[in-house]
Order: structure tokens, then sequence, then C-alpha cells
């Protein structure tokens, strides 16, 4: 069954094509790579399979229900990891966690399970502000993964992560859809069997095995 | 979803937030204090005009400490990146808007906790549980107001120019009806309880007008 279904999906920022009839199906379980140069168009298409930014043009559906109609219905299912952690600096990683479990109808006993998964036990009670930003972005991802959603979406989420956090993005993909946008074709290949390569907003084509497309 | 478990949650993490980097009501009580105290040593002040005068500068101090109070609501949410992942959950955005909203409210009446006693003090003019009520019922309309407003400047460059250009004409009705009351208060004549009717209307409708406007601004 597909996880994800879009069609023709075109995205301008006034008079700028950042998203050109893009197609993409993806399905349950499935793991893609967004690959692209800066600008290329990834983190407005990962915005738009996550529902945060409405296309211009063109059809979305995620699980079978149309991603826009149904887009509160659909925050369920989606876990989304922007470029930026976007953390609350005063609050502890254990609270922040809390306060998105109060957002996302989720039991606060999940903070503990995810915190120990992302690896952050030991810094739980400590201040997000005064956490490295490696430990953010895991911080983020854990905040991500809380309402156990079956799709997930990445932004660059290896940008401060170090190898190990490369094998905990692996653990929480496994059983989800997932996306992943990167510059690291290296994970790409690891964590991704398929990819798709985009260019000044364009698909260029998806390809099960990632060759470099110039 | 619980939309007041959100608007509970978003109001406590603000106010938590708040407690612990102390931004806010620290400066914002020192700046009413010092606006009362320059408009005491500006104008001559006596027992028979004070209550005539202090009116007037309580709402220019409480104008202007609403517009940064409710100015870094959405702002602080913007410059972390962190809107996007609360309005990414399937919260409501008028839950979320209304707890900001709240927060906001609670900072401006920490505020007002200093102020009124400090307006007090320095005119002369009677402290009285008539006045606070007065000014905790334009507090709530202008807080639902200014926050709407802050959300839609949030993500514009001139928002602190912007913001006064747009809250302050509609702020108007509370500034002008709040006025009355707090004259009345201070034993003016004037129809305290009119004043105060029409504190309620003004209030029920802009936090019923914010509350459906706010799912627009908020949503994309």
């Amino acid at each position: 069954m597909s996880m994800v279904v879009a069609n023709g999906l075109t995205h301008r920022f006034g008079p700028e094509l950042a998203l050109d009839r893009v197609d993409l199906v993806l399905d349950t379980g499935e793991h893609m790579a967004v690959l692209g140069d800066n600008g290329a168009g990834k983190t407005t298409l990962l915005r738009v399979l996550a529902t945060a930014l409405r296309p211009t043009s063109g059809r979305l559906e995620i699980a079978g229900l149309d991603a826009f109609r149904e887009r509160r219905r659909l925050r369920h299912y989606i876990g989304y990891v922007a470029h930026n952690p976007g953390l609350y600096p005063a609050l502890s990683a254990a609270e922040n966690l809390e306060f998105f479990c109060d957002l996302q109808d989720a039991s606060r006993s999940r903070v503990a399970e995810v915190l120990e998964t992302l690896g952050l036990t030991s810094v739980a009670h400590r201040r997000a502000s005064l956490l490295s930003r490696g430990m953010q972005q895991r911080l983020a991802i854990a905040r991500a993964i809380l309402h156990e959603p079956r799709l997930l979406i990445f932004d660059e989420p290896d940008a401060s992560l170090d190898a190990e956090a490369a094998e905990v993005l692996g653990l929480v993909m496994k059983g989800r859809t997932a996306v992943i946008a990167t510059h690291d074709h290296a994970l790409a290949n690891r964590l991704c069997p398929r990819t798709l390569v985009l260019r000044h907003g364009r698909s260029l084509g998806t390809a099960t095995h990632l060759r470099v497309v110039r | 979803m619980n939309p007041f478990r959100a608007a509970i949650a978003v109001a406590r993490k603000d106010l938590v937030s708040e407690w612990r980097t102390r931004e806010m009501v620290p400066a914002l009580a020192q700046f009413v204090v010092l606006a009362l105290l320059i408009g005491n040593f500006g104008f001559q002040i006596d027992s028979r005009n004070a209550p005539s005068i202090a009116p007037g500068i309580l709402w220019l101090a409480l104008v202007f400490a609403g517009l940064i109070a409710f100015g870094r609501t959405f702002a602080a949410e913007r410059e972390q990146s962190s809107l996007e992942a609360m309005l990414m959950t399937p919260a409501s955005p008028v839950a979320i808007f209304a707890g900001k909203a709240i927060a906001a409210s609670v900072l401006l009446i920490l505020c007002e906790v200093v102020m009124l006693p400090a307006l007090s003090l320095f005119f002369g003019t009677p402290f009285s549980g008539d006045l606070v009520i007065a000014v905790l019922l334009a507090t709530i309309g202008m807080a639902s107001l200014g926050c709407l407003f802050a959300a839609i400047v949030a993500r514009v460059r001139a928002r602190e120019l912007l913001l006064p250009l747009l809250t302050l004409p509609l702020w108007i009705p509370f500034i002008v009806a709040g006025g009355q009351a707090v004259q009345s208060a201070m034993g003016l004549p004037g129809s305290y309880d009119q004043a105060i009717g029409l504190l309620i209307d003004f209030d029920i409708l802009f936090v019923v007008l914010t509350s459906l406007a706010a799912r627009f601004v908020l949503d994309e």
C-alpha cells in the first residue's frame, strides 16, 4: 500500500519556482533519500510532504487521505524534523518532550522511552540551550517520534549528528516510512534503498541505487 | 485532541520559560514604574488634578508595556524556529493562540501588580478593587488583539514598527472605556458600570473575533 502519493507538486515563492511538477509514490515502510544541491527544492518538498506548506498546485495523498483537507488529522501520522531543531532553550530536554506530548495528545510516559532510544537519558534534565548541537538534533528527532508516527520526514538530520547518531536514525526509521533530505550520499545509501534527485525544483528521477547525477 | 490541554500546555511553557529567563517581566515592571515616575515629574500633580491625569499616564504605560509583552509572544517562537514544530502537532491553532494570549496576559498582569500600587504612590490616587477590575478587563481584550497582530507581524522584518501601527487603532475602544472606568474609580464623574459593561462587550467581541482569525493566521 502507498503511504505517499504526490502528483505534480508545484510550489512558487513569488516569481521563483521552488518545486516543479514533482511526482512521487512511496510505499508503506519504504525509505527514500532526497538529494540535490542547495536551493534544489529539498526543503520545500519536505515541508509540502509534512503538510507544513500548501503547494501552489498538485495533489498529495498521505495514508490514503487528502493531505491538505485532512491536514490536522494527518499530523498524528507525521513526524517532521526541520533543519533547525526548534527547541525551547529554557526548558530541559524532558520538559521539551513533555510539552509536545501535551500537544500531540501522547502519554508523558513516552518521554523516558524516546529519551532512551535517542541516548539522551543522561541529559534529560539539562536545559536545551546547554545541549550540544548534535544533542539538540537528537532531541528534535525524539520529539518527532513521540506520537509514534507512521511517516518520518527529516530535513538534513545528519547535519550535526555523529556517526553513532546515524545508527540511531536507522533505528527510529525502522518500521516506518521515511523521507530524508541530505547532502551525505553515503548516509543516503546506508539508510535508504531509494533516492530522489532534485535540481532547480524538478525531479531528475528516482533510483533504487544511488548514482551521482550531474 | 483536547484544546484546553493544549492551551494550558502552551501557556505553562511560556510562563516557565519566562520564570527561568526573566527576560520580560523585570524589564516591563521597571518600564512602567519609570513611565509613572516621568509622568509624576512631567506634570504639576496635586490632589485636585491627580485623578484626571493619572488615568492617562496609566493607559500610556500600559499600552506600551502591552506592545512589548505581546510583540515578544510570537517573535521569540519565530526566532528559535519553534512555532513550526508547535503548529506541526494536531493541536488546534486556536488552542495554541489562546495559550500564548493567556501567558502574555499573565505577564502583563504581573506588570500591573507593580504598576497600580506605584500609581497610587506617585499620584496619590485611590487604589481600589474597581480600578483593578477595569484594568484587568481591558487586559483581556488587549491581549487577544495584541497576540493576533503579533502572530501576523512575527514573520516580517519590520515587526516592531508594524505591531503598534496595527494594534493601537484597535486598542482605542479599550483605552476609551477603560479610561472612563478608571476615572470613575478614582472619583471623577462618569458611569463606572456603563464603562465596565462596554469593556466586557469589547472583550467578548474581540476574543471571539481573534479566535476565529487565529486559525487562518497560524495555519499556514
